[in-house]
């Protein structure tokens, strides 16, 4: 493990002890009141839906090009995060949703296009899991789907018209709300940092278990 | 033709009891409200959704995907460092 893992996740846990407390001092927005409140989970963990697919996309276009397989670790585990991140903020939202807007969901262009990038990286899972040999490649160019979907879901609420607020809710926060906001961001930041590297290194231990059972193999015949 | 003169009848005589009640039913909104109904007296702050429990449900739901996460990782870590280390013995031991 590297050397800064340990103190990061110290540095982590740290934030994310601290985070409620922050969040539950912050100020009630004027007119959604508590349930804004979600905002400091909800929007971290969509940034996080919007940015790991990049890690995804790009980790893949290198598997593609070279065929390096530390490449296609990353590509896999970025996509599990994708997937976890993307579920929280697929749950989180709606709960938000029915008190603003009296219900869970509606079917317009941001909501919709956040689930199916969602659903791309579920089908990047389990393509992964039950496709058999060679899935990698395809599900490298699934992951490269997915990637090319993130600017869509970015940009549809300064699109298209929607109920979703727009992406100039974060940069215009008021500073009293700003720093709780890019403190929880930064909690999350840190954790996908740390999760992409634990999974990155359970893939590596198994490509290493795999070598040895050849190598096992290999000296008994 | 009696038969039909009668249903014709029965079908009139079913439009025309039926108009009132269309016609209720089409009353403007601004309407006084029907006797019977109380009037409520509460504060609208009652009739409102709490927040509380959906913004509660919000950080569980979070932190239950994350924890989970972690055990999962934490778990398949542990596994295949273990098979590692069996592999490692055995290839150490083979002839």
């Amino acid at each position: 493990m590297q050397r800064w893992f340990l103190p990061l996740t110290v540095l982590t846990t740290v934030m994310f002890i601290l985070a409620p407390i922050f969040i539950v001092q912050a100020p009630y927005e004027s007119t959604m009141g508590l349930v804004q409140k979600i905002f400091y989970f909800h929007v971290p963990s969509a940034l996080l839906l919007v940015l790991s697919p990049f890690v995804c996309g790009i980790a893949s276009i290198r598997f593609l090009a070279s065929r390096t397989p530390a490449a296609d670790r990353v590509a896999l585990a970025a996509a599990e995060l994708t997937v976890l991140f993307g579920a929280i903020t697929l749950a989180t939202g709606p709960l938000w949703a029915r008190k603003a807007w009296g219900v869970w969901w509606v079917w317009d262009a941001k909501l919709t296009m956040a689930l199916l990038t969602w659903m791309i990286f579920v089908a990047y899972l389990m393509l992964r899991k039950y496709g058999g040999p060679g899935s990698e490649r395809l599900a490298a160019g699934l992951g490269i789907l997915g990637m090319a979907n993130v600017p869509f879901v970015y940009k549809a609420a300064d699109v298209w018209r929607t109920l979703h607020p727009q992406t100039s809710v974060v940069p215009t926060l008021p500073p009293v709300l700003a720093w709780v906001f890019w403190f929880a961001f930064a909690g999350f930041v840190m954790l996908y940092v740390l999760l992409l590297t634990s999974r990155v290194r359970v893939e590596a231990q198994r490509a290493e278990v795999d070598r040895l059972y050849l190598e096992l193999e290999d000296s008994y015949s | 033709m009696r038969r039909f003169a009668a249903t014709m009848a029965l079908v009139a005589a079913l439009l025309g009891g039926g108009a009132p009640a269309a016609r209720a039913a089409l009353q403007p909104a601004d309407q006084p409200p029907l006797e019977g109904f109380v009037t409520a007296t509460d504060d609208e702050g009652q009739e409102q959704l709490p927040a509380a429990p959906l913004v509660l449900t919000a950080y569980a739901f979070a932190w239950v995907a994350v924890l989970f996460y972690v055990w999962l990782t934490w778990k398949r870590l542990g596994q295949v460092e273990g098979e590692l280390k069996a592999l490692d013995k055995k290839t150490g031991a083979k002839p």
